[in-house]
Parts: C-alpha cells; sequence; structure tokens
C-alpha cells in the first residue's frame, strides 16, 4: 500500500519538475514550494482542524502563486539560473522551518491526520493531472515548447515567446508541487525539514531522465521501479539503493539519453498499433 | 461404587484434558523468536547505528547460549533506514502486520515517520535511545527511557557548573537537529540556576570548517564552552579552541549525544582534560557489563563503548522477560493480544535488571536513572561525579 | 530578533573580529578558487559540467589518510593523493566522452550524469572507507598556529592554503597563456568546431584537460585535508553545489571571474557566520548569489560558454 502511495506521490512531484524541463528549466524551486505547502498543510490541520481538500486546493493555488511570482524574473532564464534561484529557496526554507518552533523547528512536525483511503484520491488527482499534462503537451503550447527546447532563438524568430510559456510552465508546475506537498503530508502524517532537500531533488532527477524527459508517460514506470525493487530485494543490497540510482542514471545518460521512454518510441509503438 | 469411579475418573480426564490444552496454549509456536530493530545503519549516524546493531545482536548471541526464550533461539532482524523517514516507512510497512515487537526506530525522523503506522497496527515500538519529547505523543505504543529532557539533564550542568565555580560566562555550540536544540535548553537551564551566563552559537548542519565560528564564540569572551553539536564537529571545535590557545580544558563540556568514536577520531589530544557526560556507569562491576565491554573493545579497536550502547541490549533482555512473564507463544492467531501483553509489560516493568543499573518503569517513564560526569585522559573516562 | 541580538553583541571586539573572519574567508575562499577553476577547465575544454569535480577531491583526501596512516611518509602520500585524483579523473573522461558524443545530448546531460556519478561515490563512501566514519589527519599534518594576535589566528595550512592557491592560479594562468597546451585549450573552448577544422586533436586535448584536472585535484586534496584536518563521505555534498553556484554567478567558464567570486564567497561566508546565526549564514550566502544572478543572468562577468 504504501509502495503505490509513494510511488504515486513521486510522480506527482516528478510531473513537477518534468513540465518546466520541456523548456530546460531545471525549476528546482518546485522542491521549496513543497517544503512549503506541506508545512502549511500540517499546521492548517493540526492547529486549526482543516480538511484535506480545502487544504489540497489552497496549496495548489499557493504553489502556482509562488511560482508565478518569481517567473516573471527566470521565465526565460538560462538553465543554471533557474537551477540557482531554486536552489537558494531551498536552503532559505528548510532553514526557515528549522528555526521556527511553531512548525516543529528541527523536531518536526506530527500529528497530521491521515487519509483514510489515500490510493484513491491520490489515483485520482493523478488521472486529472495527467490529462491536464497530456492535453498541454499535445497542444500548441506543448509543440512551441519542444521548439524552444530545441533552440531558442528559432523559437522566437517562429513569433513564440519563450518567457510566456517559461512563466506559464513554471506556474502550473508550482501548482503541481504545492499538490504533492500536501499529498506527501496527509499520507506520511508527519513532516521533517531535511525531507525536502538535495536528496529528494537527486532523487526526482533520477526518476526523471531514467523515465524519459521528452514525454510525460516516462516519470510513471521510472517511478514504480525505482520505489519498487529496493522493496524486494534483501536488505543488504538495498542499503546501495542510491549506489544504483546513480549507475543506473549513469547508464541510461550514456545510452539512451532521452530517457526509457521517449517521443519516438511512443510514436513507433502507436504507429504499429494502428499499422496493425 | 462403579459410578464414583467412573466420574472420578471422568473428572480426571477432564482435568487432564483442560490441563493439556493449557499446556498447548502456552506452548511456543515459533522456532525463532524474530525481533525486528529498524536502525540506521547507513547514513550520518552509521556510526552509532551500528554499534546499536552490534549490541543488539550481542544480547541475542548471549540469550541464545543461556538457552533462548522459552527454550528457542532468538534472532534479531535489522531493517536499514538510513535516516530516511520514506524508508522507515517503507520497513515499517513490511512488518506491521506479522511482528510481534520492534525495536527502534532510530533516529527520530524515523520514528516520527514511522510509529504512527505501528500505533494504527498495534504494533509496541520499543524506542528505546529517545528522547522522552518524542514518544509522549505515542504513549503506550513507544516508550522512551529518559525522562522528559527539562527534568533530567540541568542536574548535570549544574554539577558542572560547581566542579568549575569560577565560570560566569559560557558559550554553547547548538547544531540544529532533532532534539539537540531542546536539550541545548535543558544545559542553560541549568547553568543558569548556578548564575552562568549562557551565550548560544549555532553550528550549521554542514559546516565543514569552524575557524569563524570559533572566532566568534571567543569574541563573547567566555569562560567556557558546551558542545551540543554531532560528534565530529564537537572534536573539530575543540581542537579549533586548542589551536587558537584555550588552555582550560574542564571548562569545556561535552554533550552525551557526541560521546561517539568520531569525538575521539577528530579530537585527539585536543581532548585532553574536558569533561564530557553520558549515561554509562564506568565503575559498574556488573560481571555481564565487564564482558560486553571486553567483546565491545575487540570489534571496535579498543574504543569504549558508545553512550548509546546499552539500550538495545536490554531492550532485547527486556523483551525476553516480556515473553517470558507473559508466558507468550508467538502464535499469528494471538499476535493482537500478544503485542499489548509486551507493551504493557515493557510501560510498567519492576526492577528490571540493566546491564548496567537496575531500574523500573511507572506508566512508561523511568525511574531512577542517573547521569555521569566525566573528564577524559588519554581517550579515556575518568569518573568526575554523578548526578540524579 | 534572535539574529539582531547576536549581531550587537559582537560589536565588542569589532575590528579585531572582523580581521579575523575576513583571514578565515581568504582560506576557505582559496580553496573556493582552485576547485572553481578545475571546474571551469572541464567546462571550457571538455565541454562538460561536473559537479561530482569536489567528490574526486574528497575520494583522494582519504587515498592520503589512507598512505600516512600506513607509511607516515609524507612524500609518498602527497604522490599517491595526486595519482589517485588523476587516475578517478581520467576514469571518468570516456564516460562523458561517450555522452557528448551522442546526438541529442547537450552539456545539461553531463550535469545530471555527473550528478549520478556524484551519488555512486558518496555510497561507495560511505559504505566501505573507514565504515563510513570520519577520518582525521594527523596533527603533524595539519600543523598549529603560526601567529596568533588576540582572537586573530594565522594557522600553517592557512598559509599553505593561501600560498598554494596563488601558486596554482599563477601557474594556471601561465599554463593558459604562454604554453601551446594552453593555447590549444583556449582554441577549444573557444570554438571546439574550428579547432578541429584546424587539425587541433580534439581527444588529445581534452585528454590533457582531465589529467590537468586531476593534477590541480589531488593539489586541492592536499590543502583541504591540512586546512580542514577531517573528511567525511558527505564533504563534498556541500561544496560541489557552492562550487556550481560560484561558476554560475561568475560565469559559467569565467576563468578569472570564478577567482573573484571564489574568494568574495569564501570571504561573505566567513563573515556573515561572524554576525549571524550559523544555517542563516548559509542563506545569506545563497541569497546574495541569487541577488546577483538575477541582476545578471549571464553571470557577473559573463558566461564564456552557453
Amino acid at each position: 500500500m504504501y509502495f503505490l502511495g509513494f510511488s504515486m506521490t513521486y510522480i506527482l512531484m516528478a510531473w513537477s519538475i518534468y513540465l518546466p524541463y520541456r523548456v530546460k528549466h531545471l525549476h528546482f524551486l518546485a522542491v521549496a514550494t513543497m517544503a512549503v505547502t506541506s508545512y502549511m498543510g500540517g499546521i492548517l490541520s493540526v492547529n486549526f482542524g482543516w480538511s484535506f481538500l480545502p487544504t489540497l486546493l489552497l496549496s495548489i493555488v499557493i504553489g502556482a502563486l509562488i511560482s508565478y511570482l518569481i517567473s516573471h524574473t527566470i521565465g526565460n532564464a538560462p538553465t543554471f539560473t533557474v537551477v540557482i534561484v531554486g536552489i537558494t529557496f531551498v536552503f532559505i526554507i528548510k532553514t526557515a522551518i528549522e528555526n521556527t518552533d511553531y512548525l516543529g523547528g528541527t523536531i518536526g512536525l506530527f500529528g497530521i491526520p491521515v487519509l483514510d483511503h489515500p490510493l484513491i484520491i491520490l489515483f485520482a488527482f493523478l488521472l486529472v493531472i495527467g490529462y491536464f499534462l497530456y492535453r498541454i503537451d499535445h497542444s500548441r503550447i506543448g509543440r512551441a515548447a519542444s521548439v524552444i527546447f530545441t533552440d531558442e532563438n528559432l523559437a522566437k524568430s517562429m513569433g513564440i515567446k519563450p518567457k510566456q510559456i517559461g512563466m506559464l510552465f513554471q506556474t502550473i508546475s508550482g501548482g503541481i508541487a504545492g499538490s504533492a506537498g500536501v499529498f506527501y503530508a496527509f499520507f506520511v502524517g508527519s513532516l521533517f525539514p531535511d525531507f525536502f532537500t538535495f536528496h529528494l531533488i537527486g532523487t526526482l532527477m533520477t526518476i526523471l531522465f531514467i523515465g524519459g524527459y521528452t514525454t510525460m508517460w516516462g516519470v510513471i514506470p521510472a517511478a514504480l521501479i525505482l520505489r519498487g525493487v529496493p522493496m524486494i530485494l534483501p536488505s543488504s543490497i538495498a542499503s546501495w539503493r542510491l549506489l544504483i540510482y546513480g549507475v543506473l542514471l549513469v547508464a541510461i545518460i550514456a545510452t539512451k539519453p532521452k530517457g526509457l521512454i521517449t517521443k519516438k518510441m511512443l510514436w513507433e509503438l502507436l504507429k504499429k498499433r494502428s499499422g496493425s | 461404587m462403579r459410578k464414583y469411579v467412573a466420574k472420578f475418573m471422568l473428572i480426571m480426564l477432564l482435568i487432564f484434558a483442560f490441563g493439556s490444552m493449557t499446556f498447548a496454549q502456552d506452548e511456543v509456536a515459533v522456532d525463532t523468536w524474530e525481533i525486528h530493530f529498524l536502525n540506521s545503519v547507513t547514513g550520518p549516524i552509521a556510526s552509532i547505528g551500528e554499534y546499536m546493531s552490534w549490541s543488539a545482536n550481542y544480547a541475542a548471541a548471549k540469550i541464545n547460549e543461556e538457552g533462548g526464550i522459552r527454550g528457542k533461539p532468538v534472532e534479531i532482524v535489522i531493517h536499514d533506514t538510513g535516516v530516511q523517514p520514506d524508508k522507515g516507512i517503507e520497513e515499517m510497512s513490511k512488518i506491521v502486520d506479522d511482528a510481534l515487537v520492534v525495536m527502534g526506530p532510530v533516529p527520530e525522523a524515523v520514528i516520527m515517520a514511522a510509529v504512527p503506522l505501528a500505533v494504527r497496527n498495534g504494533l509496541f515500538c520499543m524506542t528505546s535511545s529517545t528522547s522522552y519529547e518524542y514518544t509522549v505523543e505515542y504513549f503506550p505504543w513507544t516508550l522512551s527511557w529518559y525522562p522528559p529532557t527539562e527534568e533530567k539533564l540541568p542536574p548535570v550542568t549544574e554539577l558542572w557548573a560547581e566542579e568549575n565555580p569560577e565560570m560566569e560566562k559560557i558559550v554553547q555550540f547548538v547544531e540544529k537537529w532533532a532534539a539537540w536544540p531542546g536539550m541545548a535548553g535543558a544545559h542553560t537551564i541549568g547553568l543558569n540556576n548556578k548564575n552562568v551566563e549562557v551565550i548560544d552559537i549555532e553550528v550549521p548542519k554542514d559546516a565543514v570548517e569552524f575557524s569563524s565560528l570559533v572566532v566568534k564564540a571567543l569574541a563573547e569572551d567566555p569562560d567556557g564552552f558546551v558542545l551540543t553539536c554531532n560528534p565530529d564537529k564537537a572534536g573539530k571545535i575543540i581542537k579549533e579552541l586548542v589551536n587558537r590557545g584555550w588552555e582550560e580544558k574542564d571548562n569545556i563540556l561535552v554533550f552525551s549525544s557526541a560521546d561517539d568514536t568520531a569525538l575521539y577520531t577528530t579530537g585527539g589530544d585536543a581532548l585532553n582534560g574536558i569533561s564530557i557526560y553520558n549515561y554509562i556507569d564506568p565503575d559498574s562491576e556488573n560481571e555481564r557489563w565487564l564482558n560486553f565491554k571486553q567483546e565491545y573493545k575487540e570489534d571496535h579497536d579498543g574504543k569504549n563503548p558508545g553512550s548509546l550502547a546499552t539500550n538495545y541490549y536490554d531492550s532485547v533482555y527486556m523483551i525476553k522477560e516480556a515473553i517470558e512473564e507473559g508466558k507468550l507463544t508467538g502464535d499469528p492467531a494471538k499476535l493482537a493480544e500478544e503485542r499489548i501483553k509486551i507493551r504493557d509489560y515493557c510501560r510498567n516493568v519492576e526492577n528490571f535488571k540493566g546491564i548496567q543499573i537496575t531500574w523500573s518503569m511507572n506508566e512508561g517513564l523511568p525511574t531512577s536513572k542517573p547521569i555521569f560526569l566525566f573528564e577524559i585522559i588519554d581517550g579515556e573516562k575518568q569518573l568526575i561525579g554523578k548526578s540524579r | 530578533m534572535h539574529i539582531l541580538e547576536e549581531a550587537f553583541r559582537a560589536r565588542g571586539k569589532l575590528m579585531e573580529f572582523f580581521i579575523a573572519q575576513v583571514l578565515n574567508g581568504l582560506s576557505l575562499g582559496s580553496i573556493y578558487v582552485l576547485l572553481v577553476t578545475g571546474f571551469n577547465l572541464m567546462l571550457l575544454v571538455a565541454k562538460i559540467i561536473q559537479f561530482a569535480y569536489p567528490q574526486f577531491v574528497v575520494i583522494s583526501m582519504y587515498a592520503t589518510w589512507a598512505v600516512l596512516r600506513a607509511t607516515n611518509n609524507v612524500i609518498l602520500a602527497i604522490l599517491v593523493t595526486i595519482v589517485v585524483s588523476i587516475f578517478l579523473n581520467l576514469l571518468s573522461e570516456p564516460i562523458f566522452r561517450r555522452i557528448t558524443s551522442i546526438k541529442g545530448t547537450d552539456i545539461n546531460a553531463t550535469f545530471v550524469a555527473s550528478i549520478g556519478l556524484s551519488m555512486v561515490l558518496v555510497e561507495i563512501m560511505s559504505h566501505s572507507l573507514n565504515q563510513g566514519f570520519p577520518i582525521s589527519f594527523s596533527d603533524n599534518w595539519v600543523g598549529g598556529s603560526v601567529f596568533r594576535y588576540g582572537i586573530i589566528n594565522i594557522s600553517r595550512s592557512s598559509i599553505f592554503a593561501w600560498v598554494g592557491g596563488i601558486i596554482v592560479v599563477v601557474a594556471f594562468f601561465y599554463l593558459l597563456y604562454r604554453t601551446m597546451v594552453g593555447r590549444l585549450f583556449r582554441a577549444i573552448a573557444e570554438n571546439r568546431h574550428v579547432a578541429k577544422l584546424f587539425g587541433i586533436p580534439i581527444f588529445k586535448t581534452s585528454m590533457m584537460s582531465y589529467l590537468i584536472a586531476g593534477l590541480l585535484g589531488g593539489f586541492i586534496a592536499l590543502l583541504l585535508s591540512m586546512l580542514i584536518g577531517t573528511a567525511s563521505p558527505w564533504l563534498g555534498e556541500s561544496v560541489a553545489l557552492k562550487v556550481l553556484a560560484v561558476s554560475i554567478v561568475a560565469g559559467l567558464g569565467n576563468l578569472k571571474g570564478g577567482l573573484f567570486v571564489g574568494l568574495a564567497l569564501g570571504v561573505v561566508e566567513s563573515v556573515a557566520i561572524g554576525y549571524v546565526a550559523g544555517s542563516w549564514s548559509n542563506v545569506i550566502a545563497f541569497v546574495i548569489m541569487l541577488i546577483v544572478i538575477l541582476a545578471k543572468p549571464k553571470g557577473l562577468f559573463g558566461a564564456a560558454v552557453e
């Protein structure tokens, strides 16, 4: 049960990183956003008795808002600028949480009421977000994003506005990340400031790049495999988990840099289906 | 006459049948007692996790030598969580349906993530190495062998202040991790009780060099220092202080959670003369302790057992007692009730003979566990005093 | 507020305090400068973002420690450290060459791959080297104080760090601007395709850059071991982020910029620690870098590479 729950949460988180990367932005701000909304969700439910649904909705709004405001400056910034901005906010949020006793400080926040049927709710939500992403990917905006990814100048000459698309994607990513934070909080029931940091960034990068960053489908098998395999391995090998992730990551980049599932592969799969 | 004999035989038969049924009910239903232990053997506290696993395994080996628990051997099943909350939940979810009892989780982040799951499933967690603040929320499904920090620690720093009465102002290096800020606060209470002013300086978790921190501390013109940070950093800070000319070593106090191998490795000779406190009674003449200490030193390059080394040794023995007292069987059909029996035994155990001291639990709170203050000389600890 | 309280208290021995922190910062800064230089070299010539470069340095520190522990021979330790560092860097070359040669990859792919590499190295260190426990260098190696005035303290290792840093940077720039190899490096950095057309051996020169980065890395390992006195598997992680940040803020690939920003970061960090509570000093350093990068997205001194 936990396997599926965590996998689905990771899929949601990976999707928030996937979208901005369509225009080459490694939007680590999403992780900082997750930290913010998860704690917000925790406080609202524990101290103010808010239930899950309103907390979820509020977090999506707040997440999107944070990213929207910041995207004004980094909407069309070079990749690494976006990286630094994201990392800085991760640091700031983490330090702020650790130093605030109301949020549980370094001890953490616990007692968040856990959802009764988390899997169903998560799954339903994933379907909604998945559909939404699918529509974006297959729209004019999605195609424009692909052009930006390949060559920004070419895109500009075609009348595409990278900044607008960058801002849009970052905002949506913020909303998704906001929801992921709340799902995590209501799934695990407790929060620790150390969770939403570089370790998580590394895991999400691994999922995105091994799964395939050119389509939204890649993260699904990647999250399931990366979470699932350590559970069935014997303990002695399972503790080398991060090493295996690292090796897989390097191997994939060296052999299939676009990840396991690529647009080309899906296209061929569909062609075969319609051909036969 | 025959009727009476028949009745008598029938009654005897019934008694015998009943007796054997009860006896069968008490029969052990497992081939091996599995005690699961959610530990962190990799990651930032690997060195502490390692010796806790060692102690648990050592206890199991000793118990098996002595005949096992109710005649069956015991095995410790270690689950590594590497200080990752989600890993903790994962490992707990694997055992929450079948385990009789679980030791740990270790450390606090994992407790917070994984214990709620155990509580929801009626599984008792022996979190013997953590502070009260982390477990009070989940009583009685978990426990702490340490009373609330604010009660327990101030007497130690008071004692230290009494030993060094010339101190009027000290700087405390605090690392913001888990329960340590709370412990730092308790240190301060004790020192303030003896009219010593305390100035806290935060040690960032990812600090690699400490010159700037030490300069900042020295600028306060303190008479002494307290180190409430991880052992590695504590050693380095002390070394840096010594390098900058600090000489009054007994005016430096290191807290118990920093008492492990890394402290001695990084601090080296700079540690000579400094004070440190922990829960291990050095004078204990208890034979079990002496044997434990010796084998520990053999397996750990001559180092003395770390401050939390005895907790899980004692935990294994306490579980053994709970099983024996309650005549538990390990029968899966009786899992729920047997888990409760272990829980209730541990929560109110009386005069438990731990490897070092004998103590009791009263509704999940321990009674009579002293703290010891030492001076470090050449890597060995010399007792200065004892509190509480 | 707590932070301000601390700042006011520290105003006591103002000047002495400030100087002491700046000196600390210069030592730390020298290390950052050296790391950024190696990092930028890889960026310019090999066209890779080597996030795992600091991890190579940390592993080399473990090598230093192992040799010193086994033999106590200083010369041997120095040699072995440098050899190990060069070896590790050269070993990574085929991986990166493979990645950059595949169609459809760009420099981001090398970044992600180097993150993977970094994960692998940290895991190996935390599982197998010294059983994952931190290592410590002897007092003889680290050296003690050379000059002390009040709270200002200059240790032998800081002097090594400064002097070493200056020598290396000067030597490096000499290499770059006054030797044939340097000319080749610059040619490739400016325009790889044209350089190829002109018959410049890309492969050999690229290998050369790994070699030099390895040499530099070994040297950094020695300096770091003296300056910090200990090492642990996680040492590389905290430094790697800062090195990446310095490079981005200075302008990716901008060597001279890296010098300035590296030193500046060291000083800012140390001074910040002096006046502000510990973990916030980290935040301050990053916030300053954030402001700089938002004002000048291509880096303070302009990127030499896209």
